[in-house]
């Protein structure tokens, strides 16, 4: 009995060496936690408001390769599901990266950006008040001038 | 005119140009409410438009269509398109219940989609092992481009269209990032199919 399994199972070993339903499986698990993270990584970069159009079309790559690799799951084609759910791990490593460090430079970027608008509009805020009100002050004076050249009994009261 | 109506204007001129010049930063601080978020799917015919659906099928013959996905949800979104093959007793009635059809999906495919975009997805299916006896049909095999599902429907015969009644369910999933879980967003559109014997 013992020897008649270590035949059988030697037989499938050799018919199928690496591939069995279970490692596909873990394959393809593996696989659709790495689209899952790449993705959370690009949705986090783009709330920080990074560009990340070609981050989703390099991650899309890697989703096409696994929606081939579940549906040749499905109809029994176990070595290309692996070799594709393995094929997806690169690409989707290689997009979480892309969007962490995507994240992190339009953080430090976007803070820069923040301080030199809120800066720029304090300035400019106070320059445009300064311009009005030396405007007003100029206006007053005119107007005082002119009244008092158009009552000569005020300027003669003074005299 | 006098002082005061000069100091009216000034005062209206600097109220003015004061929100002008601080426009810029309080554009990072107050945020426009957005619309209501929604995903769409619907289909389109072989030349992509909404005309010349495929039918009248019969087996072994291949037909074309393309499945559009559109996104509006705010945010770049991760989507599962599920096709579902089924009959009219199968069909999903309750369209407000969010719950999705119990089917098992025999096409599954998934894709990202940044916001205010849309993708089309091109779909070639035929139905093959088919039986046919007076007013009753199976059909063993539906292949969808390229890849052959086990089907298992028995459609309804319909004595109007003198052929057998069947759907072509497509139903869309989104990722919550909250749950970690795709979740069925109770999109989904079918398409109706009259399988003839010959």
């Amino acid at each position: 009995m013992c020897s008649q399994t270590l035949l059988y199972s030697t037989a499938q070993n050799t018919a199928h060496p690496q591939i069995n339903i279970q490692n596909v499986d873990s394959k393809l698990q593996a696989a659709n936690s790495a689209i899952i993270q790449a993705f959370n990584a690009i949705l986090d970069a783009e709330e920080s408001g990074a560009n990340v159009t070609d981050l989703i079309n390099q991650l899309n790559v890697g989703s096409e390769l696994l929606a081939q690799a579940n549906i040749e799951y499905a109809t029994g084609n176990l070595s290309s599901a692996a070799n594709n759910a393995d094929a997806v791990l690169p690409i989707a490593h290689e997009v979480l990266v892309d969007a962490q460090n995507a994240k992190q430079t339009i953080s430090v970027s976007g803070q820069t950006t923040s301080w030199s608008t809120l800066a720029l509009a304090s300035v400019g805020i106070f320059s445009f008040v300064l311009v009005l009100f030396l405007l007003w002050r100029w206006l007053k004076k005119k107007y005082v001038t002119n009244l008092y050249d158009t009552k000569p009994e005020v300027n003669l009261h003074e005299a | 005119m006098r002082l005061e109506d000069y100091k009216a204007i000034f005062i209206a001129v600097g109220l003015i140009g004061i929100l002008i010049i601080a426009s810029p930063a309080l554009s990072l601080t107050l945020s426009l409410p957005l619309g209501e978020p929604f995903s769409e799917i619907y289909v389109l015919g072989p030349e992509q438009q909404f005309s010349n659906y495929p039918y009248n099928i019969t087996e072994g013959h291949n037909y074309s269509i393309t499945v559009g996905v559109g996104n509006h949800e705010g945010s770049s979104t991760y989507y599962l398109m599920a096709v579902k093959f089924t009959n009219q007793t199968e069909l999903p009635t309750n369209f407000t219940a969010g719950v999705p059809s119990s089917l098992p999906s025999l096409y599954e495919h998934q894709f990202l989609i940044q916001d205010g975009q849309t993708v089309l997805k091109q779909l070639t299916f035929s139905i093959s092992e088919a039986s046919f006896s007076e007013n009753q049909s199976s059909i063993e095999k539906l292949t969808i481009n390229g890849y052959a599902f086990n089907a298992n429907t028995v459609p309804e015969w319909d004595a109007s269209t003198k052929g057998f009644r069947c759907w072509l369910l497509f139903e869309l999933w989104i990722y919550n990032p909250t749950t970690g879980l795709l979740e069925f967003s109770n999109r989904f559109v079918n398409l109706q199919l009259n399988l003839k014997s010959t």
